[in-house]
C-alpha cells in the first residue's frame, strides 16, 4: 500500500504534490485546533483533580505534585459526599438504559405504525409529539413534579426515566421516520404475502434493519439521562433512590468544596458512555444514514 | 436505477416527489388496523400522561397577565431578549455551520482523524455541570489555566474574559458549542455517509468536482437534515441555561443574562416561578412557528421518498 | 374524630410549653403519627449525623416516625419551591438559609404559622432570630412566625495573619473601625509582590452580580458601618428619600470602586461567582475575604497550620463614627408548608428541637459553623467559647453576644426581589466599568429599588 503511494507520488507531478501536501498540512492544523478545542477544559478538570491540595487557581499549567489521590477516594468511597458512590452509579446506570430501552421501544413502534402502516391520521401523533418542545424541559419541572406525586412515583426512579423518555421519544420518533424511509417498502410486501403478521414484520424486518438507527438514539438517550440533573433533583430524595447527578450537586452545596473530587467523580462518570459510544460507533456511523438527505 | 433516477434529480435540483406506496394498500383492514393502532398506544400513552397536563399546567403557570406587566418592567428583561437572540442566533448558526464543516473533515480516511473524533466526542459524553464549571475557572482573568498558558507561552496577559458582555457573552456561547457540537456533526457526518457514493461518481463524470460538487450535490442532499437540525436546536437552546448559569453566571452586572437564566432566577432564586414560566413563555411567538415548520417538514417528507 | 384528636394534641403541646421550658414540652402520642421531613446536608459529615440524632432521639422519645431525608441544597431549593407551587408539599422542610424561599411564601399565604411552637421560647431567643422568623402575610394582612429558628450565622473577617506579618504589618494593629480595616490591610500588597508573590491581592472584595449573594451581604455591611442600616425598616419600608441612607450608600459605593480602581481587589471580582473568592481566598492569591459563616475555616480543618495558626479570624468592631458596629445576622430552621398532613408531629417535631439542650448539642455536630438562636447556650456551654478552634469565639461573639442586626429579607419580599436584581453590585459596575459618579449609580439603584417596593404594599 505505502509502495504504490510512492509509486503514485513519483508519477505525480510536482504542483500536484505540493497541493496534497498543503492540504494534508492544513488538516493537520485543523486537526490540531479541534483537538485543543475538545480538550481544554476537560484537561482543567483533569488537572483540577490531580491536584492533591484542591487548587483551582494553581497559577501553572500542570500540578506540581500529581496525585491520583481524588480518583482513589472516589473508586474506593472514601468521602462522605462519596459514601454511596457506586450504589448511585448503579442508579444511573439503570435510569441510563431504562430510558435509552423504553425511548427505543416507544420511538420505534410509533414511527412503525406511522411510516410505514401508514395509520389514518398517524401524522397527528407525531406532529402532537412536537407540542413536547413548546416549553424547555426545564420549565416543565414543576408541572412534571406534580405529575409524578399524582401517579404516585415520588422518589421512584421511574419518575426520573418516565420524565426523561417523555422529552426523548419525540426526537426518536422523528429520526426513525426519518431512518426508515431508506429501508424499501417492498421488503414489507414480500413479508406480508408470505402471510407475516405486522408483530412479526416489526420484529423480523424493521428492527434489524433499523439497527444502527437504534444505537444511535439508544446513545443519545442514555447520554440524555446520564447527564440530566434537575429531574434528578427534584424527584429523587433518598438515599437509596440517588443518582450520581444528585451526588455531583452535594459539591455545590457550599462554597468551599473538594473540587478534585468533585472533578474525578465527573471524569469517572463521563468513562461509561464514553465506552458505550466506542464500542457502538461503527453502527452509529452508518445509524444515522437518515432519510433527511433523500428528501 | 434508484441511482439514476436520483442523479437525474440532482441535476434538476430537486428531490423526485411520488406519492409514498404502502405495503397495506387501500388502507388498513381488520386485525392489521388493529395491530397499527396498538403500536401506537405506547407514545400515545406517553403523551397524554406526560405532555398533555404538563404543557396545560405550564401555559396556566404563565397566564396571569399581571406576570408579564412585572416581567417588563424588569430592566434586566430587555438584555435578557437582545442577549437571547444572540446566543440563539449565533450559538445555534455558528455551531450547526462548523458541525457541517466539520461533519466533512471527519469523512477523511486517515487514522488519525478518526481518532481525533473519538476526542472530538469527549464533551458531549461530560457531565454539564462540572464542565461549565471547569470553564468558568478556566476563563478566570487572574489565575485561570487560559491566561497562565498564554503567559508562559508568549509571556502575555490575556484579558478578564468574564468581566466584558462581549466577551463573556462569547464565553457563554463557546461553552454551548463546544457541550453540543459533537453530537450534531455525528448527525450530519451520517447524513453525509449516507449520500450514495455512486451520485459523486455520476457527478464527476459530469465534470463536477470539488465546490461544484458540493454545491450540487451535497448541499440539496443535506440542506433538509440541516435545516430540521437547526431548528430542533433553535428550541434547544432557547431553554437552556446551564452555560450561562454556570459559565457567566450572568455577569458583570447582569449584562449576559439570556431568557432562560433570568426565568430560573425568578424560580428558583426568588422564588417566583410563575413568573419564571412567563419569562420563557415570552419566546413562544418564536417558537410556535419554528414547531409548525417542524410540523410541515415532517408531513412534506412522508409523502416524499 | 380525627379532626378532634389532632386540635386536642395540638392544644395539650401547646399548653405544656407555654407552661414554660419543661425539659420535654412534646407530647408522647399514643396513637403515633409520621411527618415527612426534608433537611438539608450540611457542609461537614458530622452536622448530618447530628441531625439524624435529633431525628431518631424524637422519635424514640415520642413514638411519632418522622419520615426524613436529608438532600444538597441546590436540589432542596429547587424541589421546595416545585413543592409550595403544586402544592405536594413535606410535612417540614429545615434549611439553614431558607430566606430566599420564606419571605414570599409566608406573603402568598403558603405556610403553616408556627407562633404556638416558637412563642413558648420567645423569652430565650435572641431578638435577631425572632426577627428573622417573622413574616409578613398578605391575606390575614399581619406578621406572624413562619420559621421555627435553630441556628444563626453571621459574616466575619477571613484573614491570612501569616501573609500580614510577611508584609510587615501587624494583626494587633488592625484598626476596630470598618473602612480602617481595610485601608489597614490593603497596605500588605505591594510588600507581598515586592516579595515574589507576582500576582497577591490584597482585599477579596465581593462587588460581583453574580454571587448571588455575597455582592448584596457586602453592601448591606457597608450600609451598616456608614450609618445607613435604616434603608429597610421592620415594617417593610424602604427609606431611600433618607438622606442618612442616601449619603452611606454614595460613601459606601465610593469606598468600595475607589479600593477596586487602585488596583487591591482582583479585576475578576466584578465577576465572581459564589465560590470564586473563597477559591481565591485558600490558595492565598489574597490577604483576606469577608464572607458568611466559619465554612472558610472549617474548610481547611486538616490542614492544621492553617486552621490554628494561619487563618485569623475577625469580627467586625466599630463602625466608621466609632460606635459598635451590628453585624447582620440570618436564621436556619424548620417551616410547614400549608396543606402539610403531618402538621401537629411537625410541629412537635420543632417543638422538641427548639429545647435548649437538643438545639445546642446538634450545633456543636456542626464544629459551630451555625451559633444557636438562643444565646444563653453559648454562655452556658464552654464549647462555644472556647479558645480550642481559633475561629470560634471570635465568631461567636460576632454572632450571638454582640449586638445585631437581622437579614432585610424578612422584614418584606421586595428586597429579596431587589436583591436578585444585584442593584448594588449594578451599581458598583456603573461606577468601575461606565464611570458613572458614585452618586448617580445610587440614585439609579434606589430608584429601581423603590419601584420594586411599590409593587409589594403591606
Amino acid at each position: 500500500m505505502s509502495a504504490t503511494t510512492a509509486g503514485r507520488r513519483v508519477r505525480s507531478p510536482l504542483s500536484y504534490r505540493l497541493r496534497r501536501y498543503g492540504v494534508e498540512a492544513a488538516c493537520m492544523a485543523l486537526g490540531f485546533v479541534i483537538f485543543v478545542w475538545s480538550v481544554t477544559p476537560i484537561y482543567n478538570m483533569v488537572m483540577i483533580s490531580l491536584d492533591s491540595h484542591n487548587d483551582i487557581f494553581s497559577g501553572t499549567i500542570w500540578p506540581e505534585h500529581p496525585t491520583l489521590e481524588s480518583f482513589e477516594v472516589v473508586v474506593t468511597q472514601d468521602f462522605w459526599y462519596l459514601a454511596r458512590f457506586w450504589h448511585q452509579f448503579g442508579n444511573s446506570f439503570f435510569v441510563g438504559l431504562m430510558t435509552m430501552f423504553l425511548t427505543l421501544l416507544i420511538g420505534t413502534l410509533a414511527s412503525f405504525t406511522v411510516g410505514r402502516m401508514r395509520l389514518r391520521n398517524g401524522w397527528m401523533l407525531t406532529n402532537a409529539a412536537l407540542m413536547t418542545y413548546v416549553i424547555p424541559a426545564s420549565f416543565l419541572a414543576i408541572p412534571l413534579y406534580r405529575i409524578m406525586q399524582i401517579y404516585g412515583l415520588t422518589n421512584s426512579l421511574w419518575s426520573v426515566i418516565l420524565s426523561i423518555v417523555t422529552f426523548s421519544t419525540p426526537y426518536a420518533i422523528f429520526i426513525f421516520s426519518q431512518y426508515g424511509k431508506s429501508i424499501p417498502i417492498e421488503l414489507d410486501e414480500s413479508a406480508r404475502i408470505d402471510g407475516a403478521n405486522p408483530l412479526q414484520i416489526y420484529t423480523r424486518i424493521y428492527l434489524p434493519l433499523m439497527a444502527p438507527a437504534l444505537v444511535a438514539v439508544g446513545t443519545y438517550a442514555l447520554l440524555l439521562a446520564w447527564n440530566e440533573y434537575l429531574y434528578n433533583f427534584l424527584m429523587l430524595s433518598t438515599p437509596e433512590s440517588m443518582t450520581v447527578a444528585v451526588a455531583l450537586a452535594q459539591f455545590l452545596n457550599s462554597d468551599e468544596s473538594p473540587w478534585n473530587y468533585m472533578m474525578a467523580t465527573a471524569i469517572i462518570y463521563a468513562l461509561p458512555p464514553l465506552i458505550l459510544y466506542y464500542g457502538f460507533r461503527r453502527y452509529m456511523a452508518a445509524g444515522l444514514t437518515m432519510g433527511g438527505v433523500k428528501g | 436505477m434508484s441511482v439514476t433516477q436520483q442523479t437525474l434529480a440532482v441535476g434538476r435540483g430537486l428531490a423526485p416527489t411520488r406519492l409514498a406506496r404502502r405495503a397495506w394498500h387501500g388502507g388498513l383492514q381488520g386485525s392489521d388496523y388493529i395491530w397499527a393502532v396498538a403500536f401506537a398506544i405506547p407514545y400515545a400513552l406517553v403523551f397524554f400522561a406526560f405532555v398533555i397536563y404538563p404543557i396545560c399546567y405550564g401555559l396556566w403557570l404563565g397566564s396571569d397577565p399581571a406576570l408579564y406587566t412585572q416581567l417588563f418592567d424588569d430592566p434586566r428583561y430587555l438584555t435578557a431578549v437582545l442577549n437571547t437572540v444572540i446566543y440563539v442566533g449565533v450559538g445555534v448558526n455558528l455551531k450547526m455551520l462548523l458541525a457541517f464543516l466539520l461533519s466533512g473533515f471527519f469523512l477523511r480516511k486517515s487514522w488519525w482523524t478518526k481518532s481525533l473524533l473519538l476526542v472530538f466526542i469527549l464533551p458531549w459524553a461530560t457531565p454539564a455541570l462540572p464542565a461549565y464549571i471547569s470553564i468558568h475557572w478556566l476563563m478566570n482573568g487572574q489565575w485561570g489555566m487560559l491566561n497562565n498558558a498564554l503567559y508562559l507561552l508568549f509571556g502575555i496577559d490575556g484579558p478578564i474574559y468574564l468581566n466584558d458582555h462581549w466577551t463573556g457573552l462569547a464565553a457563554n456561547i463557546g461553552a454551548y458549542i463546544w457541550k453540543t457540537m459533537p453530537f450534531w456533526t455525528i448527525i450530519l457526518l451520517a447524513g453525509r455517509m449516507a449520500v450514495p457514493q455512486e451520485l459523486y461518481e455520476a457527478a464527476s463524470v459530469d465534470g463536477a468536482t470539488g465546490l461544484k460538487r458540493f454545491a450540487h450535490v451535497t448541499l440539496p442532499l443535506m440542506a433538509n437534515l440541516y435545516i430540521v437540525c437547526t431548528l430542533l436546536d433553535t428550541i434547544f437552546a432557547l431553554g437552556d441555561f446551564n452555560s450561562t448559569y454556570f459559565v457567566s453566571g450572568g455577569g458583570p452586572a447582569m449584562s449576559t443574562e439570556v431568557l432562560a437564566t433570568l426565568g430560573i432566577r425568578y424560580a428558583f432564586t426568588t422564588a417566583l416561578p410563575r413568573l419564571g414560566v412567563a419569562t420563557v413563555m415570552t419566546a413562544l411567538p418564536l417558537l410556535i412557528p419554528l414547531v409548525f415548520i417542524l410540523m410541515r417538514k415532517l408531513r412534506m417528507n412522508e409523502v416524499q421518498l | 374524630m380525627v379532626g378532634m384528636s389532632r386540635r386536642s394534641v395540638l392544644a395539650g403541646s401547646v399548653g405544656v410549653a407555654a407552661a414554660g421550658a419543661l425539659a420535654r414540652p412534646y407530647i408522647a402520642n399514643a396513637q403515633a403519627k409520621t411527618a415527612v421531613c426534608w433537611l438539608n446536608q450540611g457542609f461537614i459529615p458530622q452536622e448530618d449525623a447530628a441531625m439524624r440524632q435529633v431525628a431518631e432521639d424524637y422519635m424514640k422519645a415520642s413514638g411519632n416516625k418522622l419520615d426524613y431525608s436529608i438532600m444538597p441544597f441546590m436540589a432542596m431549593n429547587q424541589k421546595t419551591i416545585s413543592a409550595l407551587t403544586s402544592g405536594d408539599v413535606p410535612d417540614l422542610v429545615f434549611m439553614d438559609a431558607p430566606s430566599s424561599i420564606l419571605p414570599q411564601n409566608a406573603w402568598d399565604d403558603k405556610l403553616v404559622d408556627v407562633s404556638d411552637v416558637v412563642t413558648p421560647y420567645e423569652s430565650q431567643l435572641s431578638e435577631t432570630a425572632k426577627l428573622c422568623s417573622t413574616f409578613y402575610n398578605k391575606v390575614t394582612k399581619k406578621r406572624s412566625y413562619y420559621l421555627c429558628p435553630i441556628k444563626q450565622g453571621a459574616t466575619p473577617f477571613h484573614i491570612w495573619g501569616d501573609l500580614v506579618e510577611k508584609a510587615g504589618l501587624k494583626m494587633s494593629e488592625i484598626p476596630k473601625e470598618w473602612d480602617g480595616i481595610w485601608t489597614y490591610l490593603k497596605q500588605a500588597q505591594a510588600p507581598l509582590r515586592s516579595k515574589g508573590m507576582r500576582k497577591v491581592y490584597a482585599c477579596g472584595l465581593q462587588i460581583t452580580t453574580v454571587g448571588p449573594n455575597d455582592g448584596n451581604n457586602l453592601f448591606v455591611h457597608f450600609m451598616i458601618a456608614n450609618g445607613g442600616e435604616g434603608i429597610v425598616t421592620s415594617d417593610g419600608k424602604l427609606h431611600v428619600d433618607d438622606p442618612k441612607v442616601r449619603e452611606a450608600a454614595i460613601k459606601s459605593v465610593e469606598f468600595m470602586t475607589n479600593l477596586y480602581k487602585e488596583g487591591v481587589v482582583p479585576p475578576e471580582a466584578l465577576s465572581w461567582n459564589d465560590a470564586d473568592d473563597n477559591n481565591g481566598y485558600h490558595e492565598k492569591l489574597f490577604v483576606m475575604d469577608f464572607d458568611g459563616t466559619l465554612s472558610t475555616e472549617l474548610a481547611m480543618i486538616k490542614d492544621k497550620q492553617a486552621f490554628y495558626h494561619d487563618m485569623q479570624t475577625v469580627a467586625p468592631q466599630l463602625k466608621n463614627d466609632g460606635t459598635p458596629m451590628k453585624t447582620q445576622v440570618n436564621a436556619g430552621g424548620g417551616y410547614i408548608p400549608k396543606g402539610a398532613k403531618g402538621v401537629e408531629v411537625a410541629k412537635d417535631f420543632m417543638k422538641y428541637f427548639m429545647q435548649p439542650n437538643v438545639m445546642n448539642e446538634n450545633l456543636k455536630g456542626g464544629l459551630g459553623r451555625w451559633a444557636p438562636a438562643i444565646p444563653q447556650i453559648v454562655k452556658d456551654d464552654p464549647f462555644w467559647l472556647s479558645t480550642e478552634m481559633p475561629c470560634l469565639k471570635p465568631y461567636i461573639t460576632e454572632a450571638v453576644l454582640n449586638p445585631t442586626l437581622p437579614v432585610f429579607e424578612g422584614f418584606t419580599p421586595a428586597w429579596g426581589q431587589a436583591n436578585a436584581e444585584q442593584l448594588w453590585g449594578q451599581a458598583h459596575a456603573d461606577v468601575i466599568k461606565s464611570g458613572m459618579k458614585p452618586a448617580d449609580a445610587v440614585d439609579k439603584a434606589f430608584k429601581r429599588c423603590a419601584e420594586i417596593f411599590a409593587k409589594v404594599v403591606m
